[in-house]
């Protein structure tokens, strides 16, 4: 603790200084109210922040927060992305930055920055390989998260996506302690009605806190599968559930069905079942494990494609959720 | 019912006054508050009468002062004290009953590992 201004003060024939453990403490109640002062000022320096949050894993809920993130950065907004999941940290891997070390100056972490210059912090920067699993308990959990929220050198940002591992315990817990206004959470699941189960209790859990949903977003909603064929033939795609589907070739001999893999609608029945907004669905699509394992994001390598425009979609009804929202006022406390 | 915002909380030397959003007033002795610490230590301690009492007498022993009050994200306060517990985390709902002078538990024992 370099600048800390507790110093031992313990020459001969002086009073006694504190002791050791006295010094241990004092500086660690120092750090935590320089902590403390450094949260309070993200809630100015940061404009909105937005919890990425689904019941059950699997979901793409990572790849939903890094499309967001670059949806936004895509604007020229500045974005910030906090990979909050301290176990399985994945967000640097679809960003590009694997392997990447943070940069710690005057005790303060500098976030790396990934494509479209979106300021990235994860557990995974801090891991020896990836292949090191962090086999840590809750407390331990909430030290780093503390410090992740607290100690980071964001700067000046329009948005700040914050990335969970899925349910609803430790993690978005601490960081609705901890972070100052929050926004609110945008709850992402797949069609199917396990997924949309967990996602209720999502729902619910931020109900509970107090947090704003901002919507339910339906990932892998619908797998669209084009070919070509001579002008106006009939084609029958054998869809799931032993329906079938009949589409016609177009003049170009172009066609394509849609086949929800995993059902669909069930993101918009659970939004409107739970009276929230569905912010609308994204397409499954293979580029983005291929996006993803290489290290570039669809909205990247495509920013034209159909998943980069069902991202710009969601995200405007985000923005213009959370740009239009009035603050409460607060709590006066004298 | 949807609980009203608290807007207002006023510390006094042995009270608070509390002012909500519907234009409800509370007033809530820091003994009262205290006694209501829900926290894993304090709380199982109102399972029981006797040790409710114990606690009750507990809390009215420590020195008087006024906390220090943190927002705790959008749903509840924390109350640290110089003297005595501070771990407990209150939700509005559990401020709003102790204003009404309610039980704030609900009538529900607390176990251990719930939240």
């Amino acid at each position: 603790m370099a600048d800390s201004p507790v110093k031992v003060n313990n020459p001969n024939n002086a009073p006694a200084g504190p002791s050791p453990e006295e010094q241990k403490k004092m500086e660690a109640a120092y750090s935590q109210m320089k902590r403390k002062m450094a949260i309070s000022e993200m809630g100015k320096s940061i404009k909105h922040k937005i919890m990425v949050l689904s019941g059950k894993g699997g979901v793409g809920k990572s790849t939903v927060a890094t499309g967001l993130a670059l949806s936004l950065a895509q604007q020229g907004l500045k974005v910030g992305l906090l990979d909050i999941d301290i176990t399985g940290p994945n967000v640097p891997k679809m960003m590009g930055l694997s392997g990447r070390r943070l940069n710690v100056e005057s005790g303060r972490i500098h976030p790396a920055q990934g494509h479209l210059g979106v300021k990235v912090i994860s557990m995974a920067f801090l891991l020896e390989d990836e292949d090191t699993p962090v086999v840590w308990r809750g407390p331990i959990k909430l030290g780093a998260i503390q410090q992740f929220i607290g100690d980071v050198e964001w700067g000046e940002l329009d948005y700040l996506i914050i990335d969970f591992p899925p349910g609803t315990s430790d993690e978005p817990l601490t960081v609705t302690q901890n972070l100052p206004d929050i926004d609110g959470m945008v709850i992402v699941t797949t069609p199917q009605e396990v997924a949309l189960l967990d996602s209720r209790k999502s729902i619910t859990f931020a109900n509970s806190l107090k947090v704003d949903v901002i919507g339910v977003i339906e990932n892998m909603s619908g797998y669209t599968v084009r070919g070509k064929a001579p002008s106006g033939t009939e084609i029958e795609l054998a869809a799931p559930g032993g329906k079938t589907i009949r589409v016609t070739s177009d003049g170009d001999g172009n066609w394509s069905g849609t086949l929800d893999i995993f059902k669909s609608g069930g993101g918009q029945k659970t939004a409107v079942e739970f009276g929230v907004p569905f912010l609308g669905k994204l397409p499954f699509d293979p580029g983005f494990v291929r996006g993803g394992d290489d290290g570039v994001h669809r909205i990247v390598s495509e920013p034209e494609g159909p998943s980069s425009q069902a991202f710009s979609e969601i995200v405007a009804k985000i923005q213009s959720k959370v740009e239009s929202g009035s603050s409460s006022g607060g709590l006066e406390i004298i | 019912m949807d609980l009203p915002e608290l807007k207002r909380l006023e510390r006094r030397d042995l009270d608070m006054l509390l002012s909500w959003s519907d234009g409800t007033e509370h007033k809530i002795t820091y003994d009262d508050l205290r006694h209501a610490c829900p926290c894993a230590r304090c709380a199982p301690q109102r399972n029981d009468e006797e040790s409710s009492k114990i606690l009750r007498r507990t809390v009215e022993n420590l020195p008087q002062e006024k906390p220090t009050v943190r927002p705790v994200g959008n749903y509840a306060l924390a109350f640290e004290w110089k003297n005595g517990c501070s771990a407990g985390i209150h939700r509005f709902e559990r401020i709003w009953r102790l204003g009404e002078k309610q039980d704030p538990d609900n009538g529900k024992a607390y176990v251990h590992g719930a939240w």
